[in-house]
C-alpha cells in the first residue's frame, strides 16, 4: 500500500511517498537546514509559509512517478500536536487531494510518527512491550509501547523540551538560534568537568519527569559569571551543559528500565535530538548496561521533522483499517500520544 | 563547461568566468561550493535554475573578511564575537542585510548568510573579483553531498550540466559537515519600538521558590477572576530566560483547576489548556519578530472569544497586546533574578 503523507506541524513543511515502512521520497522545506535559514523562525508566516510551500513540497515528493496519484492508496497527515494554524494547512491540503482523487485518509499522531520512524527501512521483527523516546525542540517523552497503536507516557517533560534546552543554552553562549546543533559541535572539543552545572531532580528520579528549568537559570547565572567569554570558555560551557542535560534524561530513563515490571526488549529513539552523537553514545551505553536494543532512525533526516515517519506510522493504521472520515478530521493543536 | 585543476591560473579564469555572469564549482574546507555573483541578479538567477530550486530560497555568501562582511550586512555584537572566535571556518553566519546583494540573495526578511571559507582559493577569488560570491553546496536540491565533482555530475541533468561554465577540481574532498548556520538577528533589539507600559496600580513582591511564584500567579489569578467570561483577561509575562515565566504560567493554570502539565510553548509557539473546565492559552513570543505576528496566531479571536491568555515575552509584541487595552483586562507581570539563586523580584499591574 502506497502513502502519500503529510506533516505541517509547526515549522517544516513536509511530504513524503511510503509504502509499509519502506520510504520511496522524503521531502522537507526546512526553514533551518543549512543555507536556507530564514531570520528567526517566522512563525508569523508559517501559515502563509506552509501554504506558499505546501503543493511544491507535495509534488516533489510524488515526483513524476506517482504524479496523478494513481499509484497511491492513501493520504496521510498529521493532525497533532502542533500548532494549530500550520496543522490546519496539512489537513486541508490532504482532505482536498482526498476528495479530488477519492483516496482514503489517515489520521496520525505527531509523536507516534518520532516513535515508529526507527522502523523506516528497517522491517525488523519487533518484540513488546518496548520503549519509545521522543528527543525534539517540541517534546521530550518516554513512552511504553504495549504494541504498535498502544502507548503509555512513563516520563515527560514539565517545562522545555530537550532540544529547547540545548537552543536555549546555545543561545545564552551567544550561538544564535537555533543552536543545538552548533552546541554539539562545540561541546566535543570541551572539557565537561571545568564547570559544575546541578543535574537536575539528582537522585529523585522517582518522579519520573525530565525538566530544563533549574538547569537552564543555573547555566544562565554561570555564564553572567563568565563574561566576557573566550573560544575556550564557550567549548567547556557547551561540554558542561550539554553533558548535563543528557546525564539528567539518561537518569531518569535508567530509573524507568530498571523499575518497570516489564521487560523490555527495544528502546526506539526519534526526534531531532536523535541526531546527536554523543546522546545516540550514551543511550546505546544504557542499552547495554540494562540488555536493551536501542534502535534509531536511519537517517539523519528522519530526526527531525518530516513526513516519511507519518507515512510509516499511517501504514500501521491502515492495516488495523483506521481511516478517518474527510468531514471529520480535524487539528488537535494538543493532541497527546495515548489518544 | 571547462574542468580546470586547482593551480595557479584557477583564480584568473574563475573571475573571468564571474564577470561574465557565470556559475563556477569550487572546493572549499566542507562541500563543493557553487559561485554566482551574488549582486548580479542575472547570475543569480541562472544559479536559482541551476540548484532547481524555487525562488525565495536565501543563498549565503562568501566574502574575504570581517571588514568586507561589514559592506554587505549589520554586524552585531553576537556577530562580531563569533566572527572573531571562530572565521575564517565551516560557519555561515546570519545578520541583517543591508540590500547590496541581488534580489533572491537575501531572505525574504532581509537577512543575509556570510561566510568565510577556510580555504585559501575561494578567498583569493573573492579577493581578486572584489564581490561576494554565493557559497552554496554545488548539488542540486535534494541530491547528494558533493565531496566530489562525480557526485555532482552524476546527480543532474544535461541542461543542469549546460549551466556550469567553470569547475576547480580539487579531487576527493575530507568529508567534512557543511557549515553550521548561525542567526544571529535574535539577538538585535527589537527592530520596532515598543512603546513604554504605563500601569495603573504597580505592585512588586519577592518571590523566594518557585512554590511561591505559583501562589503569587495564583493571587493575581483570583484578583482578576471576576471578569472571567466577560472580558478577555491577558496575563503579559516578561523576564529574561530562566526567570521563571513558564513557571508563572504553571501557576495560573493550577489556580484556574487546569490538571494538564503546562510545558514551554517556545517550539510550537501556543499551547492550549483545557482540562477543568476551563480554557488557558500559553504564547510565546520569543520567536516572534513583529507585534503583527501575534495576529497572525489569532490574538484577535482570543480577546474577541473572551478567553484566558497568558503571553511570555510579551514586551515583545507589546504594541499589539496594547491595541486590546479597552477590550481586555491585560496584567503585565514583570520577573527579575534577585540576589540569591531561588530569588526573583516580580511586579505586576493593570494597563490603563
Amino acid at each position: 500500500m502506497k502513502i502519500l503523507a503529510i506533516d505541517t506541524s509547526c515549522d517544516e513543511t513536509a511530504a513524503a511517498v511510503t509504502e509499509g515502512t519502506k520510504i520511496l521520497s522524503n521531502v522537507i522545506w526546512s526553514q533551518a537546514s543549512a543555507h536556507a535559514k530564514f531570520g528567526g523562525v517566522m512563525p508569523s508566516l508559517a501559515q502563509r509559509m506552509h501554504e506558499e510551500r505546501i503543493d511544491w513540497v507535495i509534488q516533489k515528493a510524488l515526483c513524476k512517478k506517482y504524479k496523478d496519484l494513481k499509484e497511491i492508496d492513501a493520504i496521510a497527515v498529521t493532525i497533532g500536536p502542533g500548532l494549530s494554524i500550520a496543522l490546519g494547512v496539512g489537513i486541508d491540503r490532504a482532505k482536498k487531494l482526498a476528495i479530488k482523487y477519492d483516496k482514503k485518509l489517515i489520521a496520525v499522531n505527531h509523536l507516534e510518527g518520532h516513535i515508529l520512524s526507527p522502523l523506516a527501512n528497517n522491517p525488523s521483527s519487533i518484540r513488546f512491550p518496548a520503549l519509545g523516546l521522543v528527543v525534539s525542540g517540541g517534546n521530550t517523552i518516554l513512552v511504553k509501547i504495549n504494541k504498535i497503536g498502544s502507548y503509555e507516557t512513563f516520563a515527560q517533560t514539565t517545562d522545555d523540551a530537550l532540544g529547547e534546552a540545548l537552543d536555549k543554552g546555545a543561545r545564552m553562549l551567544g550561538l544564535g538560534y537555533p543552536g543545538g546543533a552548533i552546541l554539539e559541535k562545540f561541546a566535543r572539543g570541551g572539557k565537561t568537568n571545568v564547570y559544575k552545572l546541578p543535574v537536575p531532580i539528582v537522585g529523585q528520579e522517582v518522579r519520573k519527569i525530565f525538566t530544563y528549568s533549574g538547569l537552564k537559570t543555573a547555566m544562565n547565572r554561570l555564564v553572567e559569571s563568565e563574561k566576557p567569554l573566550t573560544k575556550e570558555k564557550v567549548y567547556n560551557l557547551a561540554a558542561s551543559y550539554q553533558n548535563t542535560a543528557f546525564t539528567h534524561l539518561i537518569r531518569v530513563c535508567s530509573y524507568v528500565i530498571r523499575n518497570s515490571d516489564n521487560r523490555f526488549i527495544n528502546l526506539f529513539v526519534g526526534g531531532g535530538v536523535s541526531a546527536n552523537v554523543e546522546l545516540r553514545k550514551r543511550l546505546r551505553k544504557l542499552g547495554k548496561e540494562t540488555g536493551i536494543n536501542v534502535l534509531f532512525p536511519y537517517s539523519k533526516k528522519l530526526t527531525g521533522d518530516n513526513a516519511a515517519m507519518i507515512g510509516v506510522a499511517a501504514s500501521f493504521k491502515a492495516e488495523r483499517g483506521e481511516f478517518a472520515e474527510i468531514d471529520k478530521i480535524d487539528r488537535k493543536p494538543n493532541a497527546k500520544i495515548g489518544d | 563547461m571547462q574542468i580546470i585543476k586547482d593551480c595557479t591560473d584557477a583564480v584568473g579564469t574563475a573571475v573571468k568566468v564571474l564577470n561574465n555572469g557565470g556559475l563556477v564549482i569550487y572546493p572549499t574546507e566542507t562541500l563543493y561550493g557553487i559561485g554566482a555573483d551574488a549582486t548580479n541578479p542575472n547570475a543569480v538567477k541562472k544559479l536559482t535554475q541551476y540548484k532547481n530550486r524555487p525562488f525565495g530560497k536565501p543563498y549565503s555568501v562568501a566574502v574575504t573578511d570581517q571588514k568586507m562582511a561589514a559592506e554587505f550586512v549589520e554586524l552585531n555584537t553576537a556577530a562580531k564575537n563569533l566572527y572573531k572566535e571562530f572565521l575564517p571556518g565551516p560557519l555561515t553566519i546570519i545578520s541583517k542585510g543591508k540590500h547590496k546583494v541581488a534580489r533572491g540573495v537575501e531572505s525574504e526578511e532581509g537577512t543575509l548568510g556570510i561566510r568565510i571559507p577556510d580555504y585559501k582559493l575561494v578567498i583569493d577569488i573573492v579577493r581578486k573579483f572584489g564581490k561576494p560570491i554565493t557559497a552554496t553546496s554545488a548539488n542540486a536540491s535534494y541530491k547528494k553531498r558533493p565531496y566530489k565533482i562525480s557526485d555532482i555530475l552524476n546527480n543532474i541533468s544535461d541542461k543542469q550540466k549546460s549551466l556550469i561554465d567553470l569547475i576547480v577540481d580539487a579531487g576527493d574532498l575530507a568529508h567534512n559537515e557543511p557549515s553550521t548556520v548561525i542567526d544571529t538577528t535574535l539577538d538585535d533589539p527589537i527592530t520596532l519600538r515598543q512603546g513604554e507600559i504605563k500601569l495603573t496600580d504597580r505592585n512588586e513582591v519577592v518571590s523566594h521558590s518557585e512554590e511561591n511564584t505559583k501562589n503569587l500567579a495564583k493571587e493575581i489569578w483570583q484578583k482578576y477572576e471576576t471578569h472571567r467570561g466577560k472580558r478577555a483577561i491577558v496575563l503579559a509575562l516578561q523576564g529574561e530566560m530562566g526567570t521563571g515565566k513558564t513557571i508563572f504560567t504553571k501557576g495560573l493554570a493550577r489556580a484556574m483547576g487546569i490538571t494538564e502539565i503546562v510545558t514551554s510553548p517556545t517550539y510550537a509557539l501556543e499551547n492550549e489548556y483545557t482540562t477543568g473546565g476551563d480554557k488557558l492559552f500559553h504564547i510565546d513570543a520569543w520567536r516572534l519578530e513583529k507585534p503583527d505576528e501575534l495576529r497572525a496566531l489569532g490574538f484577535e479571536d482570543l480577546i474577541k472569544n473572551k478567553s484566558v491568555v497568558s503571553i511570555e515575552w510579551a514586551e515583545r509584541v507589546s504594541d499589539m497586546v496594547h491595541e486590546f487595552d479597552d477590550e481586555a483586562i491585560i496584567i503585565w507581570v514583570d520577573i527579575k533574578f534577585g540576589k540569591s539563586e531561588n530569588e526573583r523580584l516580580v511586579s505586576w499591574g493593570v494597563t490603563q
